[in-house]
């Protein structure tokens, strides 16, 4: 029976044992609707307002999830805003990953006063406070997506920096490192050819759980609006919309469904970050 | 001991001076002149160049910068631009009160309650308990706190009409600290859960557990008298964490619930670009964190002698 399995499949099968298939599969989904066009994927226009429909209830058929307070199909605005949080969060942990990464392996290749000086740095990044520190950037430099991606992506480095840099100074004591020295090979091509390919599975499980908190940073400047801007949706501005009319008889639904949205990638990211860490490094196995 | 407590405060102080300065060029660099936003729109150019005279914002950025330093020894962290032109310290500290306080309610109600779930479902692994426990802890971790709070706001003030969300203290009294802290406190169980459950399930492993369980105790009393002592260390450290975490992080919360406290003030400073209210508020939840830190480690450097003599 096994036999008949295509080996492609047989790999796969196994590559996802034990994975949370759900999470994965939104995950996937997320992903998919992020690099299409917003026209492809969203079954009305998530900006023309219609005054006409103000407010609709959910109706299979014509508006699946009901309509916006400026008669917006909710349902399409959730498909765009998802794709404006998830290319936010997925960019500003790019951003993040990258600082993280170089600091990691610049101070635990060089050593010296140059590790005191970066996890000085690193020390002094991990006491601000993010948040407040975020909105204070972004009211001065203005809201927009690219400054909400630079903002995440400085503020979230450290994490990485932190946990790399361990990976990396127990890297540098293993043998192979120190043959790579003896041999002559350079400290840039040690960190290149020989460390960094040995801290990816770390830096993939980080870079996972991080995603979810992006999420969360990405949606709570724009529920204060200082992150995307209208009338682009994200999952925090929709919030926002969704606040001003928490007191309107019958549009209990509007806070629901971004922020459930928000809850399924947070958790998805989560679960599938705590299975990757599972799965590359059983001894952090946690209970 | 001493010369690591020497350390620590020193690296401490650096910390200090990187964000002052980090916070003091971000601001006079990205931000506008900030006393246009002081004066009623008909103010002419003549008025702005002698207002921004008398605050000393004409100076080159090196020298505000070295005044600031100047005062900021002195423990002076100049006056509002507005707030009736108060010092910052006082307008700071006088908000400081209801952040600690909405922090403290939240951080207890959720010590209380992550603790007793993660003991009872170490106590009885894969259980109904514990499966609900670790639902309810996936669950708080993911969704957004300023989420809770709208979803809070929805079901008791405007579906069943049983608090107010809006006013705070002042306003409202007592009553109006429970929903930002419960919003709050939901995120912070799962924390809490998870590490009572994990550490209480390694120490029911241990030899003197099952040297208590051989010897006849009653289950009960193993749990709750011997294994929870020992699980409780990790959660002190969860504990003043979270705290450090929680001043400068419940600004979305104290927005939602108009609660008066720093993160409040924050945003207000910033919609008046009041820079000396922003770099103070930044500064004391700052000094804050760095504090906890320090405190963390000197404890756990006391507690574990390898710490301190590396």
């Amino acid at each position: 029976m096994l036999d008949r399995v295509p080996a492609t499949l047989r790999a796969l099968r196994n590559a996802f044992r034990g994975a949370p298939k759900l999470s994965v599969f939104f995950i996937g989904v997320c992903i998919i609707l992020a690099i299409l066009p917003v026209s492809w994927i969203t079954p009305h226009d998530s900006i023309e307002i219609s005054p006409a429909e103000l407010l609709n209830a959910p109706e299979f058929g014509a508006h699946l999830l009901g309509t916006d307070n400026q008669g917006r199909d909710v349902f399409s605005r959730l498909i765009h805003g998802g794709q404006s949080s998830v290319r936010v969060a997925t960019a500003a942990v790019l951003l993040a990953g990258l600082l993280g990464t170089l600091v990691a392996l610049v101070a635990g290749v060089f050593r010296g006063w140059v590790d005191r000086l970066l996890m000085q740095i690193t020390d002094a990044f991990l006491s601000l406070p993010y948040l407040m520190v975020a909105l204070t950037v972004v009211t001065l430099l203005g809201p927009s997506i690219i400054n909400l991606i630079i903002v995440i992506g400085f503020l979230r480095w450290m994490g990485f920096a932190r946990v790399l840099r361990g990976e990396v100074l127990r890297l540098m004591e293993m043998d192979f490192v120190r043959l790579a020295n003896v041999a002559g090979s350079s400290r840039p091509r040690i960190m290149l050819r020989h460390v960094f390919p040995n801290i990816i599975n770390t830096l993939l499980v980080l870079a996972t759980l991080e995603v979810g908190l992006a999420v969360i940073v990405e949606s709570s400047l724009s529920f204060l609006g200082l992150g995307v801007q209208r009338p682009i949706p994200s999952w925090g501005n929709m919030l926002r919309d969704a606040q001003q009319f928490l007191f309107y008889p019958g549009a209990w639904w509007f806070p629901l469904v971004p922020g459930i949205a928000i809850t399924f990638l947070v958790m998805s990211c989560n679960l599938t970050g705590d299975w990757l860490r599972d799965r590359t490094d059983p001894t952090r196995r946690q209970l | 001991m001493g010369s690591y407590i020497i350390r620590r405060v020193f690296a401490g102080i650096i910390t200090m001076i990187m964000i002052t300065l980090a916070v003091f060029i971000l601001l006079r660099i990205g931000g506008g002149n900030p006393v246009e936003y002081m004066l009623p729109p008909e103010a002419t150019q003549a008025d702005v160049e002698k207002l921004t005279a008398a605050y000393g914002f004409d100076k080159s950025i090196w020298a505000q910068l070295g005044i600031y330093y100047k005062n900021l020894f002195q423990g002076d962290l100049g006056d509002a631009l507005q707030w009736d032109h108060q010092p910052v310290t006082d307008v700071v500290l006088s908000r400081m009160p209801a952040t600690l306080q909405l922090t403290a309610v939240s951080m207890a109600a959720a010590m209380i309650i992550g603790v007793a779930i993660g003991a009872i479902s170490a106590a009885k692994p894969d259980s109904i308990l514990d499966r609900v426990g670790k639902i309810l802890a996936i669950t708080g971790q993911s969704m957004p706190v300023f989420w809770v709070g709208l979803l809070l706001i929805l079901l008791f003030s405007v579906e069943l009409r049983w608090l107010d969300s809006a006013g705070g203290f002042a306003r409202l009294g007592p009553k109006a600290i429970i929903m930002p802290a419960a919003s709050l406190a939901f995120f912070l169980i799962a924390s809490h859960m998870r590490i009572v459950r994990s550490t209480m399930l390694e120490v029911l492993e241990s030899d003197y557990i099952k040297m208590i369980r051989a010897k006849g105790l009653p289950s009960r009393l193993v749990i709750w008298k011997h294994a929870f002592k020992n699980a409780s260390i990790p959660v002190f450290t969860l504990f003043f964490v979270n705290f450090a975490a929680l001043v400068g992080g419940a600004v979305v919360t104290e927005t939602i619930f108009s609660w008066p406290g720093v993160g409040h003030l924050l945003v207000q400073a910033l919609i008046n670009r009041d820079y000396p209210v922003t770099q103070g508020v930044i500064f004391f939840v700052a000094a804050i964190i760095v504090f906890v830190n320090i405190f963390v480690d000197v404890m756990y450097a006391w507690l574990d002698p390898r710490i301190r003599l590396s």
